[in-house]
């Protein structure tokens, strides 16, 4: 089974994995525009996010924006 | 005009706004505009990947406010440098506020750390705004590192006691050449007019605003208040005295002696 560790959270792919980063967001119904991302980390600039192809057993952070002081 | 000048740019606002705590992005956005300010501070968090969660910067008027993320929830300096880069690549850019809290209860600054962050980050071309005790040498050593302003605390986030470390943060203003804006625990907008009476460049607010019954008022309330304290500072205030002094005159009596 291919897995991802997003956010700290095993997850399982059966039907395999997302080819890329966008892909991958698309398939969390997460809007692309608001998200930063690290794989690995090491961090993605978004406009690489189309091009970077993802791997099993890799470790993903997302993150975003939140009311702070 | 006075201006508050930070790192080469400048601003008429000398209010900073937190956006934690606001019941919704609408009462958050109007207060922020109420406020008058034209910095915002933000954090960065994981999404919840479960549950799909509504994205605050949205609300948030780029064009008009510049945005300071934070690095809240840091407890080293390596995690502040982490979240600063990534601070950066999603907004591209390089201002930030640096917070190194590694105790949950009082939320106090880690002075070496933050120093140490700074350091790094600076060398990284980020324009640095830490928030730190209220520790003159401190602040004067990061002054030296290069960082853009100091944010000395009045007392602990959040805790909206006012400003409870007079002595330090007069020192603190006295020594500074950068701006010295005071950020976490002002609780009334008297506490921010307190401050900027004192010669503080300008406050940072959050949980005063964001949880009263109404905080585009407050907000505006705040907003009244920095500049009355700016104002009063300007006009170069008098000193206080222990006795009385008549403010009428005291001769001409309607009696003879």
């Amino acid at each position: 089974m291919e897995t991802l560790k997003i956010n700290g959270v095993q997850k399982q792919f059966s039907a395999g994995l997302p080819q890329t980063l966008t892909e991958l967001l698309k398939h969390l119904n997460i809007n692309e525009a608001t998200v930063v991302a690290e794989i690995g980390g090491e961090i993605i600039a978004r406009q690489n996010f189309a091009q970077t192809e993802l791997s099993t057993g890799q470790v993903i952070e997302l993150i975003r924006f939140v009311g702070g002081g | 005009m006075d201006k508050l000048v930070i790192a080469d740019r400048k601003f008429d606002s000398r209010l900073l706004i937190g956006t934690g705590k606001f019941a919704s992005c609408e009462i958050m956005a109007e207060a922020i505009a109420r406020s008058g300010t034209e910095i915002v501070t933000v954090a960065l968090r994981r999404v919840d990947i479960e549950n799909e969660n509504d994205d605050m910067l949205s609300a948030i008027d780029r064009s008009k406010y510049l945005l300071l993320p934070n690095t809240s929830g840091a407890r080293d300096a390596e995690e502040a440098v982490r979240l600063s880069k990534l601070a950066r690549a999603a907004t591209g850019i390089n201002w930030v506020k640096l917070e190194v809290t590694p105790d949950p209860y009082y939320l106090l600054p880690d002075p070496v750390e933050t120093l140490k962050a700074a350091e790094v980050l600076i060398k990284d071309n980020f324009i640095v705004l830490p928030y730190i005790n209220a520790d003159p040498i401190l602040a004067k050593k990061l002054e030296d590192a290069g960082t853009a302003t100091v944010m000395p605390l009045a007392s602990p986030i959040g805790s909206n006691q006012g400003i409870k470390v007079r002595a330090a943060l007069e020192i603190i203003i006295e020594q500074a050449n950068i701006p010295v804006v005071v950020d976490a625990g002002l609780g009334l907008p008297s506490h921010a007019a307190d401050a900027m009476e004192m010669g503080a460049d300008a406050v940072l607010v959050n949980t005063a605003i964001a949880t009263a019954s109404d905080p585009p008022a407050m907000a505006e309330a705040f907003k009244l208040a920095v500049e009355a304290g700016r104002a009063a500072y300007k006009s170069g205030p008098p000193a206080a005295g222990r006795k009385a002094s008549a403010s009428s005159p005291l001769t001409g009596f309607l009696r003879d002696e």
